[in-house]
């Protein structure tokens, strides 16, 4: 490994450690809370409650499960299934995103866009 | 030393056309092989190793060639193609091929540089069009995770290349051989 290397090597160190409290910083908010957005609609779901959301994706349904202090997607019509492999989380400034579906899910902090706007 | 060939040469198309079924057959490989990891966007990145080779072997324009190329190609063999992995690992390769071919001007940085330069190039670039699609930033959040992997995958690829370098006749000597 030459000098330039190990200068690539430790920017990106440096980026991967200064993203992780930005990160956090933009989430902000109720660490208790999972917000789960949609293409059609924002749900927010406290982590103690045991609830099953079937969310309206792009593609088809993304099935979020709330339940004992976490959060995971358990079904999703989509091809890669990342979202489902991504597992349960459960500490702020987690996230699980489906890209086919534009379905996100996060702990604590606002939501993106308010459900509806009245004029 | 070998005059540097024009990039119609037969010698450019031909390399570029084997670099580019490298890189298909390893992409095809990894998705169909390769567990992928729970972030969008984030892989090994086996394919890249093709666009790492192809700096010196036909320079920066021919490489982009390569990259472009060989994500068709794995697109339309996996049916991915217009979707929205496609705009994913479209966005990602170019912004990889951007930052390695400024890299490889670089006298003090090696393929292993390169690669590492590219992959964290390429997650970022993933994660703003996964940004995009979603509507939203939460895709970002994952970033962390993201550069930490790709950091990883990315010195492996490097070091693949390097090998692999030091057994190939280098057509552009000034990207090669450190």
């Amino acid at each position: 490994m030459t000098r330039g290397d190990r200068i690539v090597v430790a920017v990106v160190a440096v980026l991967a450690i200064a993203a992780w409290p930005l990160a956090s910083m933009a989430t902000g908010g109720d660490a208790a809370v999972a917000v789960i957005s949609g293409p059609y609609a924002t749900y927010r779901v406290p982590l103690d409650a045991a609830r099953r959301l079937d969310v309206r994706g792009l593609h088809g349904t993304v099935t979020v499960v709330v339940g004992a202090g976490s959060v995971r997607v358990a079904e999703s019509d989509c091809r890669d299934h990342l979202c489902v492999e991504r597992g349960a989380i459960a500490a702020a400034g987690m996230a699980i995103v489906c890209a086919p579906n534009g379905v996100t899910v996060r702990i604590g902090g606002r939501a993106d866009a308010p459900d509806a706007l009245i004029r | 030393m070998r005059p540097t060939p024009s990039s119609g040469s037969a010698r450019v198309v031909a390399t570029v056309a084997m670099l580019v079924a490298v890189g298909a057959i390893l992409g095809i490989l990894e998705t169909a092989l390769v567990p992928a990891l729970p972030i969008p966007g984030v892989r090994l990145g086996l394919a890249n190793l093709a666009v790492v080779l192809a700096l010196p072997l036909v320079g920066r324009a021919a490489a982009l060639r390569v990259s472009v190329l060989r994500i068709l190609i794995v697109a339309i063999a996996t049916g991915a193609l217009g979707g929205p992995a496609f705009a994913m690992a479209l966005g990602g390769a170019v912004a990889s091929w951007a930052v390695m071919a400024w890299l490889a001007g670089r006298r003090s940085v090696s393929p292993i540089g390169w690669s590492v330069g590219g992959a964290a190039a390429h997650v970022t670039a993933q994660l703003l069009v996964a940004c995009v699609l979603t509507g939203s930033a939460v895709p970002a959040l994952l970033a962390p995770f993201a550069l930490l992997l790709a950091l990883g995958c990315g010195l492996v690829i490097g070091y693949a290349s390097r090998l692999l370098l030091s057994r190939l006749p280098l057509v552009y000597p000034e990207f090669g051989t450190r």
